[in-house]
């Protein structure tokens, strides 16, 4: 039992990161098709507290999310098979195939096939956005903090981090 | 040996510890550190392993990460590299995960995370904006996303298949029409 749940964080985190092309933010959607939809080993609130936890801090975002949803479905042991699935296959990809892709990696082929995968990518980030927003707002004050956040990010231009420390002080202040 | 190992931890960990933002904001720090710091490469391979970086999937800082290390210390600098990137904030992640699930009935932690779960939404749907502002050059673009929608919501495919379907979309539609203009 306990084998076949670190094998399936292995394969969890070695699928989504493997597809996820334009970095860590675009590993995300996928990460939460396998923890939250296939699995179900977080709900959407709980994966909206994992990323909020994960933007709050410096570093990777991909390997944040290893390390929280690692550690919550088997410990550190998950957190350990869960960071070698999302970094192991790309981290030997270089190392072997160096020459190769440095060769190729500015040919017109892999520079078309990314154009065309791109919007896709984007999509699937709004989606994400999309299905985490169900359940995150039960009442008409979080629309507001929705729309504070909006005009803190583009107008205000704070940094997410910040936002996030802000909402939780309102939240102790406002919510409980 | 163990010098450089050192410097390429330290390296690495000042650079993901001090991005905010997930990987691609820690290029420029890992610039810093490798290039302008300690020279163990030059503008134009940075270049190169950044563009290695974004052609293959996953996280981009540690694929940055292990390209350096092999560069500066083989096999055993990527180790290195890759535990000063990652350690440290996935430490910190763990601790208060572990935080957040004990003590998720406590009507303090409910207060937080209801107004905190909003804001991770927006930020959520601003990188889907801020990234769509630059990726949709031409009609074509837009008609791959519509395509994707459609997929996603009336047929509930696995995004992966719509990946690689895009990806060799690209390849026939962007990948050849452009072959002539290289040069070599």
């Amino acid at each position: 039992m306990f084998f076949t749940q670190l094998w399936d964080l292995f394969m969890a985190f070695t699928r989504a990161s493997n597809l996820g092309f334009g970095g860590g933010p675009a590993v995300i959607p996928l990460i939460k098709i396998e923890v939250v939809e296939r699995y179900h080993w977080l709900t959407n609130a709980q994966f909206a507290d994992a990323l909020a936890v994960g933007n709050a801090l410096p570093g990777p975002i991909a390997t944040k999310l290893a390390g929280y949803v690692g550690y919550q479905v088997s410990g550190w042991l998950g957190v350990l098979v869960a960071l070698i699935g999302t970094i192991l296959p790309t981290v030997l990809a270089v190392v072997l195939l160096m020459g190769f892709l440095r060769k190729y990696t500015n040919s017109p082929i892999l520079k078309g096939m990314l154009k065309g995968v791109r919007p896709v990518v984007i999509v699937l980030i709004a989606q994400t956005a999309f299905e985490m927003g169900s359940g995150s707002f039960p009442n008409l004050m979080t629309w507001g903090v929705a729309l504070a956040t909006v005009v803190s990010l583009n107008w205000l231009k704070l940094h997410p981090a910040l936002i996030i420390a802000i909402s939780m002080v309102f939240g102790l202040l406002v919510f409980r | 040996m163990l010098k450089k190992l050192w410097d390429l931890f330290i390296a690495f960990t000042r650079a993901s510890n001090l991005g905010f933002g997930g990987g691609p904001s820690l290029v420029p720090l890992i610039k810093v550190e490798t290039v302008d710091r300690y020279q163990w490469l030059d503008n134009e391979e940075f270049a190169d392993a950044l563009a290695i970086g974004n052609a293959l999937p996953g996280p981009i800082a540690t694929i940055l990460a292990a390209y350096i290390g092999y560069k500066v210390a083989g096999w055993l600098g990527v180790l290195a590299a890759l535990l000063g990137t990652v350690v440290p904030t996935v430490f910190i992640v763990v601790l208060l995960g572990s935080l957040i699930v004990k003590h998720s009935n406590s009507p303090e932690l409910k207060a937080m995370l209801m107004a905190v779960r909003p804001v991770v939404v927006i930020l959520v749907a601003q990188t889907a904006y801020d990234m769509g502002k630059k990726s949709f050059p031409g009609y074509s673009s837009w008609g791959i996303a519509v395509v994707t929608v459609a997929l996603l919501y009336l047929v509930d495919i696995h995004p992966a298949f719509i990946i690689i379907a895009a990806m060799l979309f690209g390849w026939a539609a962007y990948g050849r029409t452009r072959k002539e203009k290289v040069r070599n």
